[in-house]
């Protein structure tokens, strides 16, 4: 059985790897004898250019320190936005009194793409981070708040009514009982907004910034330099992929008690 | 009843509140200028203004949401024909899975947006760029859940079907796909989300008509109140078209109960 | 046609119901489901209370739990009214019910915990009644890592842990396999023997009922009212082919209400 599993497997990686292969050629053969290859450039420019990135400035840092901006940013944001949307979930999700005052202000302003935000935000913050901070918050909060509303709403009642069988007192229960049961909701919550604030750090970044991911790319637009513009894609690309593991690793160790044995 | 009476007098009046702290922020005490908070009355004015004018960004809001619309359907249908059955078919045929989806694994941890200025220098600012962007942001969504959707089939129904006989795509079409309809849908709730976040993004970067255009245009000028509007008509179409997908969504689920 | 119950010396009488009733309001419809119901319950006897499905024996036990308190009637736990639900009556719950995010360890000693207990003698507490109810060695682990009739054991060392003047079984075995539920009987009959405690058991199994039970109350269909109470005195544990058993068995089947 086991040998079996592993003959499929390596098949899997084979056409996988084939096919990333395959594509590759299909991409350069394409850059190399047609039209596109004019504006478009091949994967062995692309190979090199990002290669050169890792020692070479463009602007005003080498690839690592536009990726350090991006991720520093997206910290930032990120980390306020998982603080005050756990708040604001945990309340509305726990008090009807809370859940009765800030939830039409909350549903008024969630519709809005946090990107929209972005010339108010200049207009108010000015040219400076403040505004890039501000939508990568915003990206994140309302993504947090309305997961752990939904968890902290989900909370199994017989398990509230248990907790008070045993002798909780009104003041524990959300403690004990509300807090636990939502965990894997915040998990979750804070794994769509991660994804969710690495795109708005993007867009922040390519609307105004002088450095950082997003600028590569609209400033390799600027210039006409495709090859620029794919270092930077392939770097959001490989960094958003990273964010994304590292959260399900924590997710993983952290829910570990709520996974359904899948059938 | 009293108490949801009492629930929803409190949300109407935290509403109302939020207003009046605005408006007593910018016309009474007048704590910001109007170049960087306008007042809610002058927002609403600015916003019966933009109905029928077409300054100062050469066209009115109903022609600039027209506009939006037109370019974020476009790529939006595209995204789901193509997006809806790539996935079905990753999902149930071993080797489209294992040629596809590397690839797709490529694609999907990328924001639609950032594709934005490779498709600008590919095709030029216009439609074409912008619905690609679109068409991506909706693409991936629509693959992910039909994906799921296909992959949650029960073995045991697949089971039952092949005891009758069926042949391959038959148990595809008569058990697999049905099995599905409720995670395509939320696929293409998700894709009309991603969608219109794209197209205004992409508006706000290069565009010479929609909504992000407008909000963009407003800022060089100066114009919070327009910012507002335009921001406002973003999210209230945003929603209109959300609610539309989630009514189709209810209407194909009943049919089939 | 009702029979009284049969009044017999209240002298050690642990808990009380008196002319309880309990009536759910469902889109404007009043439903009665529990009628005017009086029993108790004495000190360290298992005392079961059997009925079709679906006639609000649940809502009894939630009455009495006051988790969903009754709309009439009284309820006395030696002399003190219950109001508020708290550790004097323990729940074990059908559906078991417990918390999923803690260990064995950590839902046994939860009661204590809540109450302020001391680390140490917490854990000693909690170790003596994980092992009353044969789960030593499991103490670190997860809910979900456990077998339905091991969660369910669980579920009365928490309670038992906690103890409670008071226990109330909900068809705690109801979700468990036939073979789960057979062992499961015999567990609760060997963990109640070696430390006694007031239980009151629901069940709408009647081999179930006659196995465990010192008395038996018949509820009728809905709206539930007490049909009539019988006295099990046969030597533990008992046998369910014993002719006894059986004489008993075919009598209570005799008077139960026809399906509706």
């Amino acid at each position: 059985m086991i040998k079996r599993l592993k003959k499929i497997n390596k098949a899997k990686i084979f056409i996988g790897f084939a096919s990333i292969c395959g594509f590759l050629l299909f991409w350069y053969l394409g850059t190399a004898y047609t039209e596109v290859g004019k504006v478009m450039a091949s994967p062995i420019d692309l190979f090199w250019r990002f290669l050169q990135s890792a020692y070479e400035p463009i602007g005003p840092h080498t690839i690592w320190g536009h990726l350090l901006s991006s991720i520093s940013r997206v910290m930032m944001g990120f980390a306020l936005a998982s603080v005050c949307g756990i708040l604001l979930g945990l309340v509305m999700g726990s008090s009807p009194l809370g859940e009765a005052i800030a939830r039409p202000l909350f549903e008024l302003l969630r519709p809005i793409p946090p990107i929209a935000w972005i010339s108010i935000a200049v207009l108010w913050f000015g040219l400076g981070e403040m505004a890039k901070y501000f939508i990568i918050f915003l990206s994140g909060f309302f993504n947090i708040t309305i997961n752990i509303y939904t968890g902290a709403k989900a909370v199994d009642q017989e398990l509230i009514g248990a907790a008070k069988m045993l002798g909780c007192s009104d003041r524990k229960i959300f403690t004990t009982i509300v807090l636990p049961s939502s965990v894997p909701y915040i998990f979750t919550g804070l794994h769509i907004a991660l994804s969710s604030s690495w795109a708005a750090v993007v867009a922040a970044e390519m609307v105004r910034s002088t450095d950082g991911v997003g600028w590569l790319i609209t400033q390799g637009m600027g210039i006409s330099d495709t090859s620029q513009i794919m270092v930077g894609i392939l770097s959001i690309g490989v960094v958003g992929f990273i964010l994304s593991s590292i959260m399900r690793g924590v997710e993983a160790k952290l829910c570990a008690w709520s996974r359904v044995e899948k059938s | 009843m009293k108490k949801i009476n009492k629930y929803t007098l409190i949300s109407f009046l935290s509403v109302l509140t939020f207003v009046f702290i605005w408006w007593t922020a910018t016309d009474l005490l007048k704590l910001t200028s109007p170049t960087t908070l306008p007042s809610p009355v002058k927002v609403f004015q600015s916003f019966i203004g933009k109905l029928y004018q077409t300054n100062p960004d050469g066209a009115t809001l109903l022609q600039h949401l027209a506009s939006s619309l037109k370019v974020a359907l476009s790529g939006y249908l595209l995204g789901v024909f193509i997006g809806v059955p790539l996935g079905i078919l990753m999902a149930w045929y071993k080797p489209v899975d294992y040629i596809v989806t590397p690839l797709f694994d490529l694609i999907r941890p990328i924001p639609g947006l950032a594709w934005t200025p490779l498709m600008i220098l590919l095709f030029g600012i216009g439609l074409m760029s912008k619905t690609m962007v679109i068409f991506l942001s909706a693409f991936v969504a629509c693959v992910i859940n039909s994906y799921s959707g296909i992959k949650s089939t029960k073995p045991v129904h697949l089971w039952v079907g092949e005891t009758f006989g069926a042949a391959n795509w038959q148990l595809l079409t008569k058990i697999a796909i049905p099995t599905a309809v409720p995670m395509i849908f939320t696929g293409l709730r998700v894709a009309i989300g991603a969608s219109w976040n794209a197209l205004i993004a992409a508006e706000l970067l290069a565009s010479t008509r929609g909504l992000g255009f407008m909000i963009q245009q407003a800022r060089g000028l100066y114009r919070p109140d327009i910012i507002i509007v335009g921001m406002t008509a973003v999210g209230i179409s945003g929603a209109i078209l959300a609610w539309l997908v989630g009514l189709l969504e209810k209407l194909a689920v009943n049919r089939r109960r | 046609m009702c029979l009284e119950p049969s009044r017999e010396i209240m002298t050690n009488s642990v808990i009380k119901c008196e002319n309880v009733s309990k009536q759910f309001y469902s889109d404007g419809e009043m439903v009665q489901v529990l009628e005017d119901i009086s029993l108790e319950a004495r000190e360290n006897e298992i005392l079961v209370i059997f009925g079709p499905g679906q006639c609000g024996k649940t809502t009894l036990l939630k009455a009495i739990a006051a988790l969903e308190p009754a709309t009439g009637g009284t309820i006395t736990i030696n002399g003190k009214k219950k109001t508020k639900p708290g550790p004097e009556c323990g729940l074990v719950y059908q559906t078991i019910a417990l918390f999923p995010w803690l260990t064995t360890m950590g839902n046994v000693e939860y009661g204590l915990k809540v109450k302020g207990m001391g680390k140490k003698e917490r854990r000693e507490r909690a170790n003596k009644y994980i092992k009353l109810v044969g789960l030593e060695g499991f103490e670190k682990s997860f809910p979900i890592q456990l077998s339905g009739g091991m969660k369910q054991r669980v579920g009365i060392a928490r309670v038992y842990c906690n103890e409670p003047d008071v226990m109330l079984l909900d068809e705690p075995f109801g979700h468990l396999d036939a073979q789960t539920r057979y062992l499961m009987q015999e567990e609760l009959e060997r963990i109640w023997q070696t430390e006694k405690r007031t239980i009151i058991f629901v069940t709408n199994n009647m081999e179930e009922a006659i196995y465990l039970a010192d008395r038996i109350i018949v509820l009728t269909n809905c709206p539930a009212k007490i049909k009539q109470e019988f006295k099990v005195d046969f030597p533990r544990p008992r046998n369910i082919t014993d002719p006894e058993f059986l004489k008993l068995r075919k009598e209570i089947t005799g008077i139960l209400d026809p399906l509706e």
